[in-house]
């Protein structure tokens, strides 16, 4: 499984989106579960997925799916968000 | 005098045997075909049965939702009164016959047709319930009249076992024991296209029947309808549902100990629930069941109700605590559910819940353990081998 195929099935799993929904653009705003619980859930399996430990005004400061890859990014992890 | 003990075969002699019994004087103990507790935990509790209600009595034996056995004493002639209310309050005039499909020391079923059959002389068909599906099936299918009742947890089996195939012969359908299925109301009217459906809600220690609503007088199955005739609800501070019954138990033996029940008792059903419009009475969960996790009031009867719309098979859920050490409920669906079928459960946990209320993880078995009522065995679901994680919260 791509880095990428496993982003979108963290951020499925952890903000319960319909598979349909998902789009490496959308922002916290377009996600109604995305909530101070959803982005300690998102942090802990980011850790388990990838094996990066955010910090925490990494993970409060996330803005939305583009900012999660840049993120990862920037720390060795590369996500072919056109895969 | 001395308490005597039967014990249900599932055979064809067990209403004779509990018609003897019932016509004799002696206080009897009915306990199920296969039981948990020991001979020495029988007969401990029986010693502790006082005179006074070794005479014109009974006592069934129940685990409840908590697992710890009991035994309910009741009243002949309250029981018998009971029957009578529920005649009426079932409508069962035109009803010639009940199809039995839960054991019969099942107090439901044992106040519900046993009884009821015997007195007001019906026909009581036993069958193996769902363990010899032939049986029951070709019994449904030569049904004549016929009241069935059934607990909410048995459907998926019978979807599975029965098909598309439809019983007119049954006229009264009723569930207890357990949530009613009120989204699957449009199936059951096409299978039973001349059944009157009822929710019957009660406990144990009622014997069991506390209030009974038909079907289409209520839009939610939290909506257990009006108390019947000799019973009267309350909630206490805590939401906590509390009955007063004409028909209840008179005394109890648990933990090693009798505790009798007198009129002015107020009893516990269990159960957490609300007075609504027009007297209806609104359950909102089981007193236990109910728990906060990061300050939401979480429960099993919700996470239950809130994927009804999306799933048909069996649910339930069991406590554990997650990696922060607060509590939660894992979800534990069966038979494993389709990709899709697994999306629109996730679907409607968002729509329905927040995050604190979803489940820690959602599990898939292929057979739901069951208790002998038919309800799902929880405690055995729990470690039951061959679970597969379907999803799961990462906190």
């Amino acid at each position: 499984m791509s880095n990428a195929e496993k982003l979108r099935q963290l951020v499925l799993d952890v903000f319960l989106l319909d598979p349909a929904e998902f789009r490496f653009d959308l922002t916290r705003d377009a996600i109604d579960t995305w909530d101070s619980l959803g982005v300690v859930s998102l942090s802990v399996g980011i850790h388990e997925t990838f094996g990066y430990s955010m910090t925490p005004d990494e993970a409060a400061g996330l803005g939305g799916i583009g900012d999660l890859v840049a993120l990862l990014d920037r720390n060795g992890i590369s996500i072919d968000a056109q895969s | 005098m001395r308490v005597q003990i039967l014990q249900e075969t599932h055979g064809a002699d067990d209403a004779l045997l509990l018609d003897e019994r019932w016509q004799s004087p002696s206080t009897f103990l009915y306990l199920p075909e296969k039981t948990a507790v020991s001979a020495e935990w029988v007969d401990r509790a029986i010693a502790l049965i006082p005179d006074d209600l070794q005479r014109d009595h009974f006592a069934l034996l129940t685990s409840g939702s908590t697992g710890e056995p009991k035994l309910v004493i009741g009243s002949r002639t309250r029981a018998e009164g009971l029957a009578r209310v529920l005649h009426a309050a079932q409508e069962s005039g035109p009803v010639a016959e009940t199809i039995v499909a839960l054991p019969l020391s099942y107090s439901y079923a044992f106040v519900n047709q046993w009884l009821w059959s015997r007195t007001f002389n019906r026909r009581l068909v036993v069958t193996d319930g769902f363990r010899k599906p032939d049986r029951i099936l070709g019994t449904l299918q030569a049904a004549d009249e016929a009241m069935l009742c059934l607990v909410g947890s048995q459907l998926p089996l019978f979807d599975a076992l029965a098909g598309d195939a439809t019983f007119p012969g049954v006229v009264r359908l009723h569930f207890a024991g357990g949530r009613f299925p009120q989204e699957q109301l449009p199936r059951l009217r096409s299978r039973f296209p001349r059944a009157r459906v009822f929710n019957n809600y009660g406990c144990a220690e009622a014997l069991p029947r506390l209030t009974v609503r038909k079907a289409e007088e209520g839009a939610s199955a939290s909506d257990v309808g009006r108390p019947i005739e000799g019973v009267s609800l309350q909630s206490d501070a805590t939401g906590a549902l509390r009955f007063r019954s004409a028909y209840g138990a008179v005394a109890l033996i648990e933990q090693g100990a009798l505790k009798r029940i007198g009129p002015d008792d107020w009893v516990p059903t269990g159960d957490l629930g609300h007075e609504g419009e027009d007297g209806r009475w609104i359950l909102d969960g089981r007193s236990g069941d109910v728990f906060k996790r990061h300050g939401e009031k979480v429960s099993a009867p919700a996470i239950v109700t809130a994927i009804s719309s999306a799933w048909k098979g069996i649910a339930a859920a069991y406590r554990e605590a997650d990696r922060l050490g607060e509590p939660g409920l894992v979800l534990v669906v069966s038979p494993p559910p389709e990709a899709a079928e697994l999306n629109g459960i996730l679907h409607a946990l968002r729509e329905s819940l927040s995050r604190p209320q979803w489940p820690l993880r959602i599990e898939a078995l292929e057979a739901m353990p069951l208790l002998a009522n038919g309800k799902p065995d929880t405690a055995t679901a729990s470690s039951a081998p061959g679970r597969t994680v379907l999803w799961r919260q990462r906190i």
